[in-house]
């Protein structure tokens, strides 16, 4: 195994020097930004909103509701990311995983790691903790986003188990992108042309997002982007309850949205998760098919040439 | 003689056919598509049997059915999902055939065989335009043909004239947005070191436009907020919303403004219109519609064209003739 640690470095330096990796990388901290600034100007702006309908109510001598963002958590401000995790995250890690492999495969790196002594499952493990390490890195720099903003932004009253919940919500981030960086790993080590390395995650990732949703609980690509519609209830249907069952498991976007709600406060209430199996595992399965997807590709990849045919 | 931009352009229909891509994405496009509009549809079923079913219970209380609104059905409006899937996976589509007119020049090398030959840069280019651009509107011609088919068998009655014309300039608005795509992929993988590395430039830029720009705009309208919208959760009615909302004026202005920076937005906002998917506009004249949107359509004709003239005026580089 002594080749393990030079071939992880050697794939970090690769994705430290790759400009599409940092646009995109840069792309996503910005974003992760911007969304605690949503969140607080939204809520702000309702809570506005509220302030003058409670007063025109109270005038007309109408009964006032309860302010509907009152009784939320200050986590639901960053109700956005998990919407740019499952957008720019996920794309990122496509870009990460395809960018790990094509670079070997296209600048001709891989025979040349080929003539060392090693077998393919060293190769296969190095690019495996390569794509974990990079990812790691990337939601934490997203974490310390968001933490920093966390502490700026007026009026918040953050306690230990908001804290523990933004920190599980970091860890389900990374499981997630790892999802769609474990397939562009695998899609782009079996891919005869570059193309198609990267046109399988993302078509992956896309009937994920704005298909799969549709089906199971007629949900539109423009709602499937937006963190409070998208966990709309499904129609309640046969066909609906069907499509959820059958579907709802392997609607990974959708199980990473309900489970992001539930850890950042902001799941509204009487929603329940589609399907029969439940979000958690749902995701877990799905990663774990990924991880062999990829390391099935990897393991295969052969050592002595590489290059893609197109 | 045949001019050498329309020989280029056929030859890249003949090949797109050929080895299938055309099919197959146009296949991918089709599914998302007939999916939104059956899910769609039976959404609508659901609401329907809801309301008979309230309705029946109110006038077995004795009390007048008008108590609750009908659900009311236009075909077109079936088709929101669609557009939504056009405007994010189109794109998308157009983005790969962009690079792979691209790409196949560079690396099979013919490239520089062609420009061996009598033709000036501007010929080429237009030649790559021409054909890519003919493909997306003919694979968009068989999705708004297969969507309009089920959209009259969801119906049950056979789509108007006015209809059918309505889905023909939503399909020929729809062709331009995803050309403007297609264009600015193949520039992208034209001029990049790695064709690759233009495309992955290309989805950094679909991703701002088509979801990022319209996902701020959209969650920061309060009435996104709050499920099922701020207003109707407080009961307050529509002059007091519209009184309450001018008095965020800028905030509105801030929020529309990153929406319209947008080229998608612009394309969703004519086709909502154009098809009577948005409820200001059901029902209203084709004209009146036009008329009103055609600043929208304006600015989708710009931004293609304007890429369009981009890739056009920027001469081939010698260095990138080349897949490496």
């Amino acid at each position: 195994m002594t080749a393990f640690r030079p071939l992880i470095l050697q794939a970090l330096q690769g994705l430290a020097r790759d400009r599409t990796v940092a646009v995109m990388a840069t792309l996503f901290v910005v974003l992760v930004l911007i969304s605690a600034w949503l969140g607080w100007s939204a809520t702000t702006t309702v809570n506005a909103i509220y302030a003058d309908a409670a007063k025109f109510l109270a005038e007309s001598g109408q009964p006032v509701p309860p302010n509907p963002v009152m009784e939320t958590s200050p986590l639901a401000l960053f109700r956005n990311l998990s919407i740019y995790v499952s957008l720019i995250g996920a794309l990122s890690a496509i870009v990460t995983g395809f960018r790990l492999v094509a670079t070997d495969r296209r600048a001709g790196v891989l025979p040349l790691i080929g003539s060392r002594p090693l077998d393919p499952w060293t190769y296969a493990a190095s690019r495996l903790v390569s794509l974990a390490l990079a990812m790691a890195a990337l939601i934490a720099l997203a974490a310390a986003v968001s933490v920093v903003t966390f502490l700026i932004l007026p009026g918040l009253l953050v306690t230990g188990s908001d804290w523990l919940r933004l920190t599980l919500f970091f860890v389900l981030a990374w499981g997630f992108v790892m999802l769609f960086g474990l397939i562009a790993l695998g899609a782009t080590a079996t891919a005869r042309s570059e193309a198609a390395g990267v046109l399988t995650p993302v078509s992956v990732w896309l009937a994920v997002t704005f298909i799969l949703p549709a089906l199971t609980g007629n949900i539109h690509p423009t709602a499937a982007i937006n963190p409070v519609s998208a966990l709309a209830a499904a129609p309640d249907t046969a066909f609906f309850h069907v499509m959820g069952s059958l579907f709802g498991p392997l609607s990974v976007a959708e199980s990473f949205k309900f489970l992001s709600a539930d850890l950042l406060r902001f799941l509204p209430d009487g929603i329940v998760s589609r399907g029969t199996l439940p979000p958690l595992p749902a995701l877990l399965l799905a990663l774990a098919a990924a991880f062999a997807f990829a390391l099935r590709g990897l393991s295969r990849l052969d050592l002595t040439k590489g290059d893609f045919d197109a | 003689m045949h001019s050498p931009i329309l020989t280029i352009a056929r030859k890249d229909t003949v090949d797109a056919t050929r080895d299938r891509f055309l099919q197959t994405v146009t296949a991918f496009l089709v599914l998302a598509v007939v999916v939104s509009i059956v899910a769609g549809a039976i959404a609508l079923a659901s609401d329907v049997a809801t309301y008979v079913a309230a309705r029946d219970q109110l006038l077995a209380l004795g009390k007048p059915a008008s108590a609750i609104a009908a659900p009311e059905f236009y075909p077109l409006k079936l088709l929101r999902g669609a557009i939504e899937q056009i405007e994010i996976m189109g794109a998308v589509i157009a983005l790969l055939a962009g690079y792979r007119a691209a790409a196949a020049e560079r690396g099979r090398q013919t490239l520089a065989l062609i420009l061996t030959r009598p033709l000036r840069h501007w010929q080429f280019l237009a030649a790559k335009l021409l054909g890519g651009i003919g493909l997306a509107a003919l694979s968009l011609l068989a999705v708004f043909a297969v969507a309009t088919l089920l959209l009259a068998v969801l119906a049950g009655v056979g789509l108007s004239g006015n209809d059918l014309a309505r889905v023909a300039i939503t399909w020929a608005v729809a062709s331009v947005y995803v050309a403007g795509f297609y264009t600015l992929s193949f520039g992208l993988c034209l001029w990049a070191r790695q064709p690759a590395n233009g495309l992955l430039f290309g989805f950094a830029i679909w991703l701002l436009v088509v979801l990022i720009a319209p996902q701020i705009g959209d969650t920061l309208d309060p009435d996104n907020q709050v499920a099922g919208g701020v207003f109707a959760q407080l009961s307050v009615p529509k002059a007091e919303q519209d009184r309450i909302k001018a008095g965020y004026a800028g905030y509105e202005a801030l929020r529309n403004g990153i929406e319209v920076a947008s080229v998608t937005k612009h394309f969703e906002r004519f086709s909502f219109a154009v098809l009577g998917i948005k409820d200001t506009y059901t029902g209203l004249p084709l004209a009146t519609v036009l008329i009103e949107k055609r600043g929208d359509a304006l600015w989708i004709l710009l931004f293609t064209l304007g890429l369009c003239g981009l890739v056009l005026l920027r001469p081939i580089s010698p260095d990138r003739l080349t897949k490496e």
